[in-house]
């Protein structure tokens, strides 16, 4: 009796298990908890927000304007000297040895146009989800933050991959334009657009933001960590720079400088030059000089190897990849006094090396990286100045206003320059003393033709040859089919 | 050491999928791969070997149809030991070993150093010597770094087991324990194991049992630079045994040439590198000894692996079996960098805790029908249900910027915490099967199988796969024809043959096909970011399976051998289809279904007695496997290029080419005329490098110096051959001789090429240590020399920035994997001691290499299991060789 009833039991309970439970079939529908649906995004108004930063956040990726980008624009040049011979920091870049498969130039391309995507997707969705936010001019300010970030994204491609557009008037080849959202499997091939096209895209977003985004984001926090008003007249001037548009130039930079001193932007944010540079580039980062910076915080990093501070800091505040090449700008008493206060951002190390001590916090590198700031706006106009019209005394002002604040022994005037080329010359040598760390020095060299100047071993780099620009990365290359290497 | 090994069943069989095949342990699919951080941490090697009562292998898709959706790379059934009915077994098996490392490439010393890099930086345009010797209290700094870093590791082993029961009960009982030391100083890894098997018959009519492992182990490593993604680690010391300058000592004295004391000891530089001394260039990248004296890397998993079941005979012949089983791990893995040098010092000293929980349980009921009928006819069927369920999570955080140098711990005190580790998985599996057997008669077999599984990850509509296989054989020896002829000599022979469809989800990710957002941080603000491209359309990954073979035993079975011919074609391969980066799609890849591949090979094996007469003896056993891969279809037949540690692309999957395929710019030696490497241009043009050249001058010439344009690995690189070998096999010979036995097993393979980066790396004219085939550089009293003209800062000849044939090798090779000699204890004398059985025994493992490869190990593999960089040797640490004394004793 006892063992039948086992067998009993036994027996209906296996049979039970042959039929799988029903509700278990949820399992097979599993929703990620860490992550959103992509259906899900615009859903809300703070979702529009955090897509915003998300934006900004892909801009300051380490490879980006997080830090490797800026470190490229100045290491291509010759004020810095390789000291680690690290082959995964900017080496090949310093060395002029980069091939179309070298990680800096797939690396970079990778991280703009996951940037770029990420505006389109935004440009599209948050145009398509208005009901949400249901309030027009702030959907059409976020959209202008987007359109601002791929104006940026552009303009750093064809800085980097494609001919100066002053070789033959944004003729050459540029880079492939993507304006709509990606997503899926399709459009792997597109051709480049030529340089001009990209231009054209980039003037039309920067006048979209113009018009739509805040004059002021409310705190100073904002004004330097999220566009705004300035910033997209300042990054237009320095656009309209690039393509020698020096009248356009002169007429946006006026719309941030007054005719008189002192130089303090008329409106939206009040942007001016601080009396001591320093402050700038110190702890909270957020003066109204800067125009736009990239933030971190001890949780929010710029990631090993891409940090300013890990390129420029010797240890243990960095690895110190860079020193000052002393035959650079630093090299140049005469004209960087040894009494500028920009000299305090060259740092004489105990082991008789200089380095640039611009962005000093580490090991963790807290320093903001600088995006736009007023200085460049001033020097801008300054240049554009001069160019077209000549010594004038607003170019030489614009010269004395940044010249001035960290150096005050020496006052130009206009009787300083006999010709406009003395001037503009004065003027290219104080963006290198000014902007020295901030990735304008290849800039400069590149938009005025001009050859990469050589350092210790390596030769300077003239405009004729093919290593004076990126090369097309061999990722894009293997899948875009209708994309052709750069010559 | 405790590195995840590469098992591949018939080559590979996907290409971003899994290759590593589905690993059963007493019915439950476990866990695979390296769970820890630097220390790895195979999970596999939880299971005590001495538990292992057999393991078999299933390859075709007749018998990998049980297990069809995951069966696509093969199926490994492990099954422990159960114990048997009579007299209580103990055993006690005990090893010791030391291990040391073998094929060391050999580096320059100090005066061939100084000699080397002043010779490249004059080349390179320097003014004056650059390094210099330096002697330490009147000593020559002659630093051999290989020294500092490896060692003889010792380990030694001990298992004890019982085994019994009687009618109703038997049990299996046992515990392990093994501590190992690795080649690399401070890698250790130890092993604590309990496994119970228990069986019970309840009634005459029903069994119950169950499994109960339970293993706890303990890696400690530093960073060998040895594991997936660690290949270029500046941190990985088994390549700073050999790229640090022997010019510079690791540590720093006084004037009296005492070491200074604690960490002011270390010779550190000022860009967190080996202190330069005298030196104007660098010395090498970090300083290992402070690495491994004070940074620590552990990780510690528990897992639980059991199982029960209940087993009811319904009627005879007629059974029912259900049984649910849970492999649960647990992993804690612990890092502590110091910051005063290596990668802790970016971060001013890091401590990060992470853990690791992996989950599943797995429900199988089966109904069994077995009859013989008219004693000829006998048949077989089976249905059956699998529900598997899979949890992963992982979690941790790390500090950073320690508040004193006292603290080596998570939990002390550092200034920043942020999150690290974090994931969260999960997945489902429910299958139904059935499968029909039929036999006649000892001649014809024929099987048929179907099973239909739907599986979580893959997306809305498309979870669904129905696979199947048939089976049919036929002993031709049993035949009145045969065995009236040549029965007499071939006393056995079947034909086989089968054909099936299996499917392959592993390695997929959980939630693959849906488009994904992530949340992370804009300085202080919270984002909303692009994480992954779906694909709505995703679904199995499947493989026609066809095999083809005859059994044959010959002499009464004195020889056996089998012969298969395979072919497997891969379908609707799973592929990161590449997008194009300027799309932004998230990793430049979407999973699609697209693609093929085959493999096709034949296998062959022979057994035999060669030689018994009196005491003895000499069996004999052999295989050889040939085989083809090819892809045949890929994603807009785009190649795909694969890197080692995403820097080094080496490998490329293209249509009509073995998977993977080591690919490289084809180089010609070097120029006499002015010691410049020559590379071959797609066209057919020669050009040559130069690194340093005046301005305007390109480094880049024809052979009459006219400005050229580079060498470019995507418009002038070629496909050397498969990376995966082409034919490979084993031969084991076992000799006897009353007591004593020696078992001799060689392993071969070749038919694949090698991308030996590693060579590139010691031939790199940085201010890295050199292999001393550098002294046959070019030079003008040289110019037969193999090795281009050195000169300083120069990564473009040697290969380091540009893959090239020179570094390309063929990887053919015979080993003599193993040697064993063991001694039995003659009974008579045992038995007064109440000893059943002794043995004792001496065994090298990796005793001899014969190969061409110049590198360490041509059996090496820097990218650990992917499927798209095999044959990759960068950086990796030589190959180790055991010694190993032993003892079996049985009561």
């Amino acid at each position: 009796m006892r063992k039948y009833n086992k067998n009993i039991v036994l027996l209906l309970a296996l049979v039970a298990l042959l039929i799988p439970n029903a509700c278990q079939k949820d399992l097979l529908d599993p929703v990620p908890q860490n992550s959103l649906s992509d259906a899900t995004i615009f859903a809300t108004p703070d979702r529009f927000l955090s897509l915003i930063n998300g934006i900004y956040s892909q801009m300051k990726s380490g490879q980006f304007y997080g830090g490797r980008y800026l470190v490229y624009g100045d290491v291509a040049a010759e004020e810095f000297l390789n000291e680690t011979g690290n082959g995964v920091t900017a080496l090949q870049v310093w060395n002029h040895t980069l091939g179309e498969s070298a990680n800096e130039v797939n690396n970079l391309w990778n991280a703009v146009y996951t940037t770029i995507n990420s505006c389109n997707i935004f440009i599209d969705g948050a145009d398509r989800n208005r009901a949400v936010l249901n309030n027009d001019a702030l959907a059409n300010q976020y959209i202008g933050e987007a359109r601002f970030v791929r104006a940026l994204c552009y303009h750093s491609l064809v800085l980097t991959y494609c001919r100066p557009y002053a070789d033959g008037n944004g003729s050459n080849l540029g880079v492939p334009l993507r304006v709509q959202p990606e997503i899926g499997p399709t459009n792997n091939n597109l051709a480049r657009a030529t340089v001009a096209e990209v231009y054209d895209l980039i003037l039309g977003d920067l006048n979209f933001a113009e018009q739509n985004l805040a004059a002021s984001n409310g705190s100073a926090l904002l004004n330097v960590t999220r566009a705004h008003k300035n910033a997209a007249i300042a990054l237009k001037a320095r656009v309209l720079l690039a393509m020698g548009r020096y009248s356009d130039v002169v007429t946006e930079t006026n719309k941030l400088v007054p005719a008189a001193a002192p130089y303090k932007a008329p409106s939206g944010v009040a942007h001016e030059l601080q009396a001591d540079v320093k402050k700038v580039f110190a702890t909270p980062y957020t003066t109204t000089e800067s125009i736009l910076s990239m933030p971190f915080t001890s949780t929010n990093l710029p990631g090993v190897q891409n940090g300013l501070g890990s390129y420029y800091n010797p240890g243990p505040r960095g690895i110190g990849d860079y020193s000052l090449n002393p035959k650079g700008i630093i090299g140049d008493t005469l004209n960087f006094s040894l009494a500028d206060a920009r000299r305090s951002f060259v740092l004489n190390h105990t082991n008789n090396k200089p380095y640039l001590n611009k962005f000093p916090a580490g090991p963790e590198h807290l320093d903001y990286a600088p995006v736009l700031r007023y200085a460049e706006v001033l020097l801008n106009l300054a240049e554009a100045e001069a160019r077209t019209g000549g010594v004038t005394q607003r170019a030489v002002d614009m010269l004395n206003a940044v010249r001035g604040r960290s150096d005050a022994s020496v006052q130009f005037t206009t009787a300083s320059f006999a010709t406009a080329d003395e001037l503009i010359t004065a003027i290219l040598r104080e963006r290198r003393i000014e902007l020295l760390g901030e990735g304008f020095r290849d800039f400069d060299c590149l938009r005025l033709l001009q050859p990469l100047p050589g350092k210790a071993n390596v030769a300077a780099i003239l405009p004729s040859v093919s290593e004076y620009i990126w090369p097309i990365p061999s990722g894009e290359l293997a899948v875009n089919k209708d994309c052709v290497p750069n010559p | 050491m405790n590195n995840p090994p590469v098992f591949r069943v018939r080559g590979i069989n996907s290409i971003n999928l899994s290759s590593f095949p589905l690993i059963v342990i007493d019915g439950v699919p476990t866990f695979t791969g390296d769970l820890g951080n630097s220390a790895a941490n195979n999970v596999l090697s939880n299971l005590n070997p001495n538990d292992i009562e057999s393991i078999d292998i299933l390859k075709d898709a007749s018998a990998t149809a049980i297990y069809g959706s995951r069966a696509s790379a093969g199926v490994v059934l492990i099954t422990t030991k159960r114990g048997q009915k009579g007299k209580t077994r103990v055993s006690y098996d005990a090893w010791a070993g030391w291990a040391s490392a073998t094929r060391v490439p050999e580096v320059l010393n100090a005066q061939q150093y100084v000699e080397i890099k002043n010779e490249a930086a004059a080349n390179a345009g320097l003014s004056g010597p650059q390094y210099f010797l330096d002697s330490i209290n009147g000593q020559l700094i002659d630093t051999k770094w290989e020294d500092y870093i490896y060692q003889t590791g010792f380990s030694h082993n001990h298992g004890l087991s019982f085994s019994g029961g009687g009618d109703q009960t038997t049990y299996y009982l046992s515990l392990g324990y093994t501590e190992q030391e690795g080649m690399i100083v401070t890698n250790t890894f130890k092993r604590l194991s309990g496994r119970l098997n228990l069986d019970h018959k309840l009634t005459k009519r029903i069994k119950i049992g169950g499994a109960l492992g339970y293993s706890n182990n303990d890696n400690v490593g530093p960073n060998s630079g040895s594991l997936p993604g660690q290949a270029f680690s500046t941190a990985g010391i088994g390549r700073l045994a050999f790229v640090t300058a022997p010019v510079v000592d690791p540590y720093l004295y006084d004037s009296r040439g005492e070491r200074l004391p604690g960490t002011a000891g270390y010779n550190i530089g000022t860009n967190n590198q080996v202190g330069r001394g005298k030196n104007k260039q660098q010395t090498g990248f970090y300083n290992p000894m402070p690495l491994i004296d004070l940074n620590k890397q552990t990780s510690e998993a528990n897992q639980i692996q059991s199982s029960v079941y209940g087993q009811l005979e319904i009627v005879k012949g007629l059974s029912i079996k259900s049984q649910y089983g849970i492999d649960n791990i647990r992993v804690e893995n612990v890092t502590f960098w110091t910051p005063i040098h290596g990668d802790g010092l970016g971060q001013s000293g890091l401590a990060a805790n992470t853990s690791i929980d992996y989950k599943r349980w797995n429900w199988q009921n089966l109904l069994n029908y077995d009859v013989t009928l008219a004693e000829k006819h006998t048949i077989g069927a089976l249905v059956g249900t699998e529900q598997q369920r899979t949890i992963t999570e992982g979690w941790g955080a790390q500090r950073t910027v320690i508040a004193d140098p006292f603290f080596t711990t998570y939990q002390g005190n550092f200034t920043t915490i942020v999150p690290t580790g974090n994931f969260q998985g999960e997945n489902y599996l429910l299958s139904y099967f059935g499968r029909l057997n039929y036999e006649f008669n000892r001649r014809y077999y024929l099987t048929f199988n179907v099973r239909q599984d739907e599986y979580s990850a893959f997306a809305s509509g498309e979870k669904k796969g129905t696979f199947w296989g048939a089976s049919a054989g036929w002993t031709l020896s049993e035949e009145a024809f045969w065995q009236n002829t040549i029965g007499k000599t071939v006393n056995f022979f079947k034909l086989r043959g089968s054909y099936g469809t299996v499917g392959n989800n592993q390695g997929i990710g959980d939630f693959a096909s849906q488009s994904l957002y992530g949340s992370g941080l804009y300085g202080a603000s919270p984002t909303i970011v692009y994480t992954q491209a779906g694909n709505p359309d995703l679904t199995w990954e499947t493989s026609k399976k066809t095999d083809i073979g005859i059994v044959f035993g010959l002499f009464n079975d004195r020889l056996q051998g089998e012969y298969t011919y395979f072919k497997n074609v891969i379908d609707g391969l799973v592929q990161n289809a590449p997008q194009a980066p300027s799309k932004g799609i998230p990793g430049n890849s979407i999973a699609i279904n697209i693609g093929a591949m085959e493999n096709t090979g034949h296998e062959f094996s022979l057994s035999a007695t060669v030689f018994r007469s009196g005491k003895f003896s000499w069996t004999s056993s052999a295989n050889l496997t040939l085989m083809k891969n090819e892809i045949t279809e890929l994603y807009e037949d785009s190649d795909i290029f694969s890197a080692t540690s995403g820097l080094e692309s080496t490998n490329i999957h293209r249509v009509g080419e073995s998977v993977g395929s080591i690919f490289a710019v084809e180089t010609q030696g070097v120029n006499p005329a002015n010691g410049q490497r020559l590379y071959v241009k797609a066209d057919g043009t020669v050009v040559q490098y130069n690194h340093v050249v005046p301005a305007g001058q390109s480094r880049w010439t024809t052979l009459d110096g006219a400005a050229a344009t580079a060498a470019s690995l995507l418009a002038d690189g070629k496909v050397y051959g498969p990376a995966i070998p082409k034919w490979f096999g084993g031969w084991d010979n076992t000799f006897t001789y009353g007591s004593v036995d020696l078992n001799v097993q060689l392993n071969y393979a070749g038919g694949n090429y090698i991308y030996n980066g590693s060579k590139a790396g010691l031939r790199d004219q940085r201010g890295w240590n050199n292999h001393t085939d550098v002294l046959d550089r070019w030079s003008e009293n040289n110019t037969g020399g193999k090795i281009p003209r050195v000169v300083f800062g120069d990564n473009v000849s040697n290969g380091s920035a540009l893959p090239i044939s020179e570094n390309v090798e063929k990887g053919d090779f015979l080993r003599i994997r193993n040697i064993t000699i063991g001694y039995r204890l003659p009974a008579n004398l045992l038995e007064r001691a109440n000893i059943a059985s002794l043995r004792i025994y001496g065994n090298v493992n990796n005793a001899f290499l014969f190969t061409g490869y110049s590198g360490t190990d041509p059996e090496v593999s820097a990218n650990g299991n992917s499927n798209s960089t095999p044959g990759v040797d960068r950086n990796t640490v030589p190959m180790a060789q055991t010694f190993t004394v032993g003892v079996n004793l049985g009561f």
